[in-house]
Parts: structure tokens; sequence; C-alpha cells
């Protein structure tokens, strides 16, 4: 999978829990799930599950630890789909 | 020093499903999954514990500065009214409101009284509410230090963690908002 088609995806799953669409339109790996897109500490547990369903993979205590930005996301995704 | 966590129950109900599938085994551990399945109310005691890691995570972070997400790996025991949460070698004690509208947990090294303001939000827009939580927590300081507002620097270190400066003493405090609510804490 190319960069751009995770991005992609990514954005899809994240879409539903945004609270602020100005900073989901600019969206980009440096792009914080908490701090810019303000989605709640509470529904971050929801992308994480979506992102098990969607690429069929399992995270751990110690990848969740550090899903906070889409950059993240992006390496935890890239590392279990290579395991 | 207080961590605080609210949840506003309607909101829950709403965007958050806590009987998906590994929703529960993610974030709570398996004490705290039995807690839940014993309780009168699993919804409620699911928003309780969660308030309740939260809030700790929130003082957690107060006294060793970062930042993660790690909900599980904080540990919730609740024995009669005494509730306390326990990361790696940190613990700390937790007091929870609960309403017919919001639960609201606040968590204190010492047992200590809450002491909460709650804000009912009429507006949507994140930074409005976020913008009027602030503007409530300077009041709050400034009515217990006795001096104006001018006088008060609300500042958040790179972990996203607030803090009010006054003179040259720095205030802990703790914010939090979900749904339509937000609360304060000092």
């Amino acid at each position: 999978m190319t960069k751009d088609e995770l991005i992609t995806k990514l954005k899809a799953i994240i879409a539903p829990y945004v609270q602020d669409e100005e900073a989901f339109k600019k969206l980009s790996e440096d792009t914080d799930f908490v701090k810019d897109l303000k989605i709640n500490s509470a529904n971050l547990v929801d992308i994480i599950l979506d992102i098990e369903d969607e690429f069929d993979i399992r995270l751990e205590n110690e990848d969740m630890e550090k899903m906070l930005d889409v950059k993240s996301a992006m390496a935890i995704v890239n590392a279990k789909l290579e395991a | 020093m207080v961590g605080n966590d609210i949840v506003d129950i309607r909101e829950a109900k709403k965007y958050s499903n806590w009987q998906r599938p590994r929703f529960l085994e993610k974030l709570f551990t398996s004490e705290e999954q039995q807690l839940i399945h014993d309780s009168p109310s699993p919804f409620l005691m699911v928003w309780r514990l969660w308030t309740m890691k939260e809030s700790a995570y929130k003082l957690y972070t107060q006294t060793s500065p970062s930042r993660f997400y790690s909900p599980r790996a904080f540990q919730c025991t609740i024995e009669n009214s005494k509730a306390i949460v326990c990361y790696e070698d940190f613990q700390c004690n937790v007091k929870t409101k609960l309403t017919s509208l919001y639960i609201l947990s606040e968590a204190r090294l010492s047992v200590n009284k809450m002491t909460y303001d709650v804000v009912l939000f009429h507006d949507k827009n994140p930074k409005i509410q976020s913008e009027l939580l602030k503007s409530r927590l300077l009041e709050m300081v400034s009515k217990l230090y006795n001096t104006n507002r001018p006088n008060l620097n609300f500042k958040k270190c790179k972990y996203g963690i607030p803090k009010v400066i006054y003179n040259s003493e720095i205030i802990h405090v703790s914010m939090t908002h979900h749904g339509n609510f937000g609360a304060i804490a000092l």
C-alpha cells in the first residue's frame, strides 16, 4: 500500500470522530488526533478498533500507547502489515 | 494538584458503543470488566471507570510530563466509597460525581474534596467551548487568589497540560470537556 492510499484509508476511519473540520481538511502526517482534530479521548479506542477491522490486524497495548497522531498510526499499521 | 474528566451521558450513549467487540478488553483489566458485568448499570460503570482512568492519567502527566494512550494500564479499584487508580508506581485517589446528565471524576494524590465547576455549553464549536472553559477557570482562580484576571497567565505545556501562573507561582489546574459539558478543577 502506498503512503497516499494509507492516508486515504485512515482519513475515512477518523472522519466520523473529528470535531474540528477545518483541521481535518488540512490533515497531514503531523496532524494530532486530539490536539488538532479535537477527537475526544473516549473515541480514540473506536479509531483503534476501526483500524483493526479495516486492516485485519490486532493492536497491542504498546501500539495503542503511541496512537496519538496520523504519523504514528501509519507507522503502526505498516509495521503490522509487514509482520 | 488535580486531574479531572467528564463524560456527557447523552453523548456517550449516542457516539460510543461500549458493547462493540473488543471495546472492553482494550480499555479495562479483567477485574474492571468483572465490575462492569456485576454492576446494575454496566453502561454507567464503563463510563465511571473511564473517567477515573482519564482523571488519573491527567494527574500522572502533571507529575511526570508526557503524553500517551494507555487506559488499560491505569488500574481502578473501587471498595465501598474509596476509589483508587494505580499506574506502575503511581497511585491516586479518585472521587466521582454522578448525575442524570454527566459523570465527573477528580483524581488527587491525597483524599480531598472535589472542587469542580461544571459548564454547560450552548455552542458546538470546540474553540468557543475551550475559550469559555478557560474563562471560567481564570474566574475560579481569581476568586480563590483574590486577584484580578489580568494578573493570571494561562499556559499549556508541549504535552497540552494546562496551568495558571500568578506572580511566579504555578497553579495546577485541570480541564475536561465531552459533548455539551465541560468542567474545571483546582
